[in-house]
């Protein structure tokens, strides 16, 4: 059964469209990543699915239950963390768990869920209104757990984490999967959901652009990975017989080697070696994200057609430092 | 059953807001303040009724409608502008429930506040009397939690009903500005009407129920009729807007019973005063619920 399966899910005020007909299955047990820019129309699909507003056209099916007759067996079963909130100031964390735990009915320890989301037992003690909205934040997705739900909506949950923070986040995430939760997981970053989720649906101006795994949408989008390698001497082997190998440029002594198969990589270097060549230094540059948001997020009006993808991987080559590098290969 | 968490934390965090406890404060001030100011009249037999008269305009047109009003009125726009509601969603609490949660913990403030209000006034009285009347003393408490619950109900019947705290606000103080400044002169503008002239000292008993459907003037006539005396509004409207001369006026002319010939309509009589406060304690908030429920609530 489908955790969240929508229909023609549109949402309009007046004339302004916030969703336009959005048909979307997220599978049971699956990490959803729902990614678009701000104001795409996120949080009011999450809103529309929790009952929070209503849909003007459509309708969702939450769980098996439908988003507006059956939005109180929705609630039951469903955690939330949402976007832009206020947790009540003058209560300690201690006594937001204890809320939580008392309206959802369930039996964690509180002191085992602060430990899940970092918080320090002393933090718990204070009033809420002296925390950071890191804090806040982890408290919040403390309480979201606290019902032990079928499905967990985090709608933008990295804000005001850390790395660390964000980190445990994406730890919570695999753990609620690993333990047969749905997540459905909404962000404007992409490389946070490609961090967890098994497929993606990207949402650009209310219109759901499309969905896939994060390996098909690179391969969609048309964007490679590439291994920079600083040699000294020049290679005589040729480097694009190798398998997965789908272009090479020198220049200056480096050599920049895109592929589609990651298993190409050890292959080059091997071969570079071979050569004679020594090998100073080499890394690798993922296709960035960022790029292949927007190869997907500017397709979507159709005056820039196919160009995107093109501009798209030129703009990774020309801000190598924006590139997600990792030094040596996997 | 989910609404009980509603109320049990939402009660909490009252309990642990300064505000709650500086209106507590406030009331038992202006209670002693009103017992010793009865006390030094001297010559005069004074009690507790004198407490009563002294409260009910001050107190009960102004301090116990502001309070109720300023307990009630962010308790759902407050939690929607915030974003909490949409915790309290996650949380598996609907909106029936949060709205009866909220006012259940609303109401049960404004009846806490309004109980210890009376209570010192009792005290107070039998302290510095040596007598506290328990008709008097049960009437006056009954009547002043009915008020102090009608207008909780109003603010939260606003409250649920906009979407921001500004309109809640608004709202909140339109409803006062309604009872207090346009209430009487509309139902004396339906006097003149229907007979072509001011309500006098003898006023039909319809004038006197229109008067009495606001929450204020139940409580006023409500008022008059326990102590039998005439209680002068704050705004004086008797004054503006009815034809009746101080002579009239005198020996509790204003008293409703006596304003009417023959007996009393049950219309008109105390239970029923207590009976439209609980009114609008009930109906704004089903209102309120209506809409609450049919709203799109970003």
């Amino acid at each position: 059964m489908a955790a969240i399966e929508t229909n023609g899910l549109t949402k309009r005020y007046g004339d302004v469209v916030a969703l336009q007909d959005l048909d979307l299955t997220v599978e049971a047990g699956e990490v959803f990543g729902f990614l678009g820019p701000n104001g795409a129309g996120k949080t009011t699909t999450i809103d529309l699915l929790l009952d929070f507003i209503r849909p003007t056209e459509g309708s969702a099916t939450v769980l098996g239950h439908d988003s507006t007759d059956g939005a109180d067996e929705i609630r039951d079963r469903v955690g939330v963390l949402p976007d832009g909130f206020d947790l009540w100031d003058r209560s300690s964390g201690y006594k937001h768990l204890e809320f939580a735990l008392e309206s959802t009915g369930g039996s964690a320890d509180p002191d085992a869920l602060l430990d899940r989301v970092g918080l320090d037992q002393a933090d718990a003690e204070r009033r809420v209104g002296e925390y950071s909205k890191g804090m806040l934040q982890r408290l919040a997705m403390a309480m979201a757990l606290a019902g032990d739900p079928d499905l967990l909506v985090l709608d933008e949950p990295s804000s005001g984490l850390d790395p660390h923070g964000i980190r445990t986040m994406q730890d919570i995430v695999r753990e609620e999967a690993d333990g047969g939760t749905t997540v459905f997981f909404s962000s404007h970053i992409l490389g946070q959901v490609a961090a967890v989720c098994d497929r993606v649906g990207i949402l650009d101006d209310g219109e759901l652009v499309t969905v896939d795994t994060i390996a098909g949408l690179r391969e969609a989008a048309g964007v490679g990975s590439r291994l920079v390698v600083r040699v000294d001497g020049q290679p005589s082997a040729d480097l694009t017989a190798i398998d997965g190998v789908t272009e090479v440029t020198a220049e200056d002594g480096t050599l920049t080697v895109a592929y589609s198969d990651a298993a190409a990589k050890g292959t080059v270097v091997h071969r570079l070696v071979e050569d004679g060549v020594s090998v100073l230094d080499f890394h690798t540059e993922e296709a960035t994200l960022e790029d292949l948001f927007a190869a997907f997020t500017e397709t979507s009006t159709p005056a820039n057609g196919d160009g995107a993808t093109e501009t798209a991987a030129g703009e990774a080559a020309d801000h190598p430092d924006t590139a997600a590098a990792t030094e040596g290969s996997r | 059953m989910s609404w009980r968490a509603v109320a049990r934390k939402d009660f909490e965090d009252v309990v642990r807001s300064r505000m709650v406890w500086s209106i507590l404060g406030v009331f038992v001030l202006l209670m002693a303040i009103v017992v010793l100011g009865a006390s030094s009249n001297s010559g005069q037999d004074v009690g507790l009724a004198n407490v009563v008269n002294f409260f009910s305009t001050l107190g009960g047109e102004l301090l116990v409608p502001l309070t109720a009003l300023i307990v009630g009125y962010m308790a759902i726009a407050g939690e929607r502008e915030s974003g909490s509601l949409r915790i309290l969603f996650g949380l598996s609490h609907g909106r029936r429930d949060v709205l009866v949660g909220k006012a259940t913990s609303r109401v049960t403030t404004m009846v806490v506040v309004a109980t210890v209000a009376c209570v010192s006034a009792a005290v107070l009285s039998l302290v510095v009397f040596g007598s506290m009347p328990a008709d008097i003393f049960v009437g006056f408490l009954v009547l002043t939690v009915a008020l102090a619950t009608a207008f909780t109900g109003i603010a939260l019947g606003v409250s649920a009903a906009t979407g921001s705290r500004r309109g809640a606000m608004g709202g909140a103080v339109g409803s006062y500005v309604f009872f207090t400044i346009l209430w009487n002169p509309i139902v004396a503008g339906v006097h003149y009407a229907v007979e072509g002239e001011l309500a006098g000292i003898d006023a039909p008993s319809w004038y006197l129920f229109l008067q009495r459907l606001s929450p204020l003037e139940a409580y006023r006539q409500g008022l008059m009729e326990l102590l039998g005396e005439n209680i002068f509004g704050l705004f004086g409207w008797e004054f503006i807007v009815e034809d009746v001369d101080q002579q009239a006026m005198a020996d509790g002319g204003l008293v409703v019973s006596n304003r009417v010939g023959g007996d009393l309509p049950f219309y008109l009589t105390d239970w029923f005063a207590v009976l439209i406060l609980l009114v609008w304690l009930v109906v704004p908030v089903a209102l309120g619920l209506r809409y609450f429920e049919a709203a799109d609530l970003n």
